[in-house]
């Protein structure tokens, strides 16, 4: 039997969870931004040579692509993962649609009333003008062998700007896929593009569920406990243990995607579990507090593990499939679940233990 | 107890008919039985009726998927996805529209099994089950269609979509209307207001008939009960004239053979003329049609009737809508407006039928009815096609094969843990049992909505996870002081608010509209409250003779 580990100076038990959360600050800067999040597209194939991915990722950044090509075997055959990320022109296009759509609705607006008043003809001219500015930009970042001038129906050139953004992811693809096509061979693609607007509209999201997520447990924690010094363990605990998932993600290189921010959402509630069990035990209960403390943990290493064991399957399936949501999720919840250890036996025990041990004397005096 | 096992029985027929008799909501249905039994086995005391509970729950479970069977994405079914670019940002009541036109389209195209969900304020993303590329095509096609609007006065093209000026159609807010019910107005640009003004120029109160999507180079084969439909008019010659008036075009005419058994010498005019028909009818001389070389545009039997409507002045009868052929609308023009002088601004606008709520609703519609037409659709943003992805089917079957095996894997793999821990038969089987249980309710409940690859991970994930409620009773159980009711109250305690705090941290993902995890969401949220109320009680009462 493990002998209790918060019998003796439990503070030096600190050392772990505090040496670990400093690592992961450290590495957090890293942190790598997955597609969902950065914008980009992802080309897979199912590869029927034996192409070099490494060489295909040379030849794709001397074109003057910021790619990262990936080469994956297993029984279900060869399959290339090449993701590119958004290019300065592709933002370029992005904004100056939306531009566009705005000044677009100011023309027409001034069309009409020019037509029925002189007076505004001149402003009509101008804004038209800027519009048609917007348009040819578009037209050249396509190439698109057009000008704006050609189209003096709104409708016509509204139709014509929009094929030509299309035209330029079309065009991006094409020139990716013109290297791609000089080393490897195919049976089948398939290409996910997150555009910019799409990108930024994942960020606000993500952000805004932290926030909210951040907002009840703080809540829901203080309302079970009421008492100042354990809910911020629990809470510190739960921290942490995210603090340490994301430095494992920099650390191994995973990148920060939905499916690995899901596992880091889990993760916290996860995290609260175990936190709450030991708080719940130390706090609300009789007896030696080290030996509850030690009680509670053997209780949480079986969640723990129990919880690791199944993620572990997961991750095992995620190399034999290759399939990114699985190994996102998987490999994102087994760090945050060995960070969950430390943090919550090595922090958040501590912390309420020297709480416990020192509210004791001050009552007993 | 007597009282308690009938209620119980009720309850089970009762769910188990609204899962036969409404698929679509099966899942809710599910859950709310999870909700409702859970809360029961609380409240009733007594292991038998707890475990009655608990096998209740799963009795639905394994019903609904032996009746409806369970849906997978097209990550595990194989299939294409294609992403829909919108040209502009939209609202999510815009958003919801849009998913809801692009479902009828899809539907309208016999694609049943097609989702539609929207990613973010600017994508749509389309799941069909297929790969084959001429099919996605056509679906394709049939997404990215943008109708085209054209008004026609006495058989002269007066007013096309291309004319009116982008953002400026407007729905008339009522104090600005002028005596009437609704109204939608529109500007248009310099060379449609010159063209309309020579078109209509002398034909005051000469309806204009709206088209959307009127068919090139047609002619519309039906019988006359067919045309005739419900209407109680009696004058055939003036109802036979109204439809030649409205399908009059110069130089574009849509024919009219009226069916009487015999197709006669009617021949196609083009090797591109489609011969318009309704579905009924079709079935019958579809085959002969085509053998003439039409092409067929099957309608709907509903849709091959005109509306028609008697008229208190001189016109007589008039067609005001007709759906085979794209019209829509037929309002009259307003003398006001046929003088010749090119006018830039207009509005459509008229009374409404009814009284009361009624009767707003009813200008309301008349008003998305004329705003839609004008926009040349019913999409109210313009949409382009993305890049598709393609999972082929093998390939998903693969994936679904090895996640169902990672599935049992993990099961035996928790077992094994638990038995290390424990080492005590009698523990061992009822948490094997239990987890077993979750895992078919899990399984049942997300399947009847869509397991897609975040959904499996979070269900196989949930095994691992649910299994913590478990441990909490078992640990709280073997302890040595203290009696088996408080024992309980306590291990109760920190499992209610474990629960929560885990249900709790999740919630928001769910409402964020990030579809890519919120299956993965729903699994670890439901997996949570498995724990809690089925688990947790059923769960207590095998066990309940452990710690004595």
């Amino acid at each position: 039997m493990i002998s209790n580990i918060y019998k003796g100076e439990y503070r030096l038990l600190l050392i772990f969870p505090l040496i670990l959360i400093i690592a992961s600050l450290y590495l957090l800067p890293t942190l790598k931004m997955g597609m969902d999040f950065r914008g980009g597209t992802l080309i897979t194939l199912q590869v029927s040579n034996q192409p070099d991915a490494a060489a295909v990722q040379n030849d794709l950044m001397a074109a003057g692509f910021d790619a990262n090509v990936k080469l994956y075997e297993s029984e279900l055959g060869r399959k290339m993962e090449i993701e590119v990320s958004q290019t300065e022109q592709m933002y370029e296009a992005d904004a100056l649609k939306a531009e566009f759509n705005t000044q677009l609705e100011k023309v027409a607006q001034l069309e009409a009333e020019a037509n029925q008043n002189a007076s505004r003809e001149e402003e009509y001219e101008a804004e038209r003008d800027k519009l048609d500015e917007m348009a040819d930009r578009m037209f050249e970042l396509s190439g698109s062998n057009t000008e704006a001038e050609l189209y003096p129906n709104l409708n016509g050139l509204k139709t014509a700007f929009n094929e030509a953004y299309m035209k330029m992811s079309d065009l991006q693809m094409g020139q990716v896929m013109e290297v791609v096509d000089q080393s490897v061979q195919y049976t089948s693609k398939s290409a996910v593009t997150v555009s910019p607007a799409l990108s930024k509209h994942f960020i606000e999201q993500a952000f805004n569920v932290v926030l909210y997520s951040a907002i009840l447990s703080t809540i829901l924690v203080f309302f079970f406990f009421r008492t100042l010094v354990p809910s911020l363990a629990v809470l510190t605990g739960a921290a942490s243990d995210v603090i340490i998932a994301l430095g494992a993600m920099c650390y191994f290189g995973i990148p920060l995607t939905l499916p690995s921010f899901a596992a880091l959402l889990m993760l916290v509630g996860f995290s609260l579990d175990t936190d709450v069990l030991l708080t719940t035990r130390l706090v609300k209960r009789r007896g030696d507090p080290r030996e509850n403390a030690f009680d509670a943990m053997k209780t949480g290493m079986t969640m723990s593990f129990s919880a690791m064991v199944a993620f572990l399957v997961l991750f095992g399936v995620s190399m034999i499939t290759h399939i990114t949501v699985y190994y996102e999720i998987s490999a994102v919840a087994l760090a945050g679940l060995v960070g969950d250890v430390f943090a919550t036996w090595g922090l958040n025990a501590v912390m309420v233990l020297w709480w416990k041990e020192h509210e004791t004397k001050r009552v007993s005096r | 107890m007597i009282d308690a096992k009938k209620i119980l029985a009720a309850l089970v027929l009762l769910f188990a008919a609204v899962i036969y008799f409404y698929p679509v909501f099966a899942g809710l249905f599910l859950m709310l039985a999870l909700i409702i039994f859970g809360g029961l086995s609380h409240f009733w005391h007594g292991k038998e009726l707890k475990m009655m509970c608990l096998g209740a729950i799963i009795f639905l479970a394994l019903f609904n998927v032996g009746l409806h069977g369970m849906k997978f994405g097209i990550d595990f079914s194989g299939g294409t996805r294609i992403p829909v670019i919108l040209e502009s940002p939209a609202s999510s009541t815009l958003m919801d529209e849009m998913v809801n036109t692009i479902k009828k389209r899809a539907s309208a195209f016999g694609l049943t099994e097609v989702k539609v969900r929207a990613v973010g304020e600017t994508q749509i993303n389309v799941e069909v089950p297929s790969s084959d590329p001429e099919f996605i095509k056509s679906v394709e096609d049939v997404l990215a269609r943008q109708g085209v609007y054209i008004g026609i006065v006495d058989g002269k093209e007066s007013m096309r979509g291309d004319y009116i000026l982008p953002g400026t159609i407007y729905r008339v807010p009522p104090q600005a209307l002028r005596g009437e019910d609704w109204g939608v107005s529109f500007s248009v640009n310099r060379e449609g207001a010159e063209h309309f003004a020579e078109a209509v120029k002398g034909k005051a109160n000469y309806p204009i008939y709206m088209f959307l999507d009127r068919p090139n180079d047609a002619v519309v084969v039906a019988t006359w009960e067919e045309l005739k439909g419900e209407s109680t008019l009696v004058d055939e010659t003036g109802m036979k004239n109204a439809m030649a008036e409205c399908l009059r075009l110069d130089g574009n005419e849509i024919g009219l053979h009226l069916y009487n058994g015999d197709l006669g010498n009617l021949t196609p005019k083009t090797n591109r003329t489609k011969a318009v028909i309704s579905k009924t009818l079709s079935e019958q001389i579809g085959g002969q049609l085509e053998a003439k070389g039409f092409q067929l545009q099957i309608v709907e039997d509903s849709d091959i009737a005109p509306k028609f409507l008697m008229s208190n002045d001189v016109q007589g009868i008039l067609i005001e809508e007709w759906k085979a052929v794209g019209l829509l609308s037929s309002p009259r023009l307003s003398p006001s407006i046929t003088t010749g002088i090119p006018n830039y601004g207009y509005q459509i606008g008229g009374m409404a039928e009814g009284t009361g709520t009624q009767k707003t609703q009813n200008a309301y519609n008349n008003e998305r009815k004329i705003e839609s037409i004008l926009k040349g659709g019913a999409l109210p943003i313009q949409i382009s096609i993305g890049s598709k992805t393609i999972i082929p089917a093998p390939l998903g079957e693969e994936f679904l094969k090895l996640s169902i095996l990672g599935l049992g894997l993990s099961l035996v793999a928790i077992s094994l843990l638990v038995s290390l821990r424990y080492r005590k038969v009698s523990i061992l089987f009822p948490i094997i049992a239990i987890s077993v249980s979750e895992m078919i309710i899990l399984l049942s409940v997300i399947g009847s909505f869509t397991i897609d690859l975040a959904g499996m991970a979070g269900i196989i994930a949930a095994i691992g996870v649910g299994v913590d409620s478990q441990i909490v009773i078992t640990d709280e159980l073997l302890k040595k002081e203290g009696t088996k009711d408080e024992k309980l109250a306590k291990a109760f305690e920190i499992v209610t608010t474990t629960v929560t705090v885990a249900v709790f941290a999740m919630v928001p993902l769910l409402f964020s509209g990030m579809v890519e995890i919120i299956g993965f969401a729903i699994s670890t949220i439901l997996g949570a409250l498995l724990g809690l109320l089925i688990s947790r009680p059923a769960y207590a009462a095998i066990i309940e003779g452990v710690g004595d």
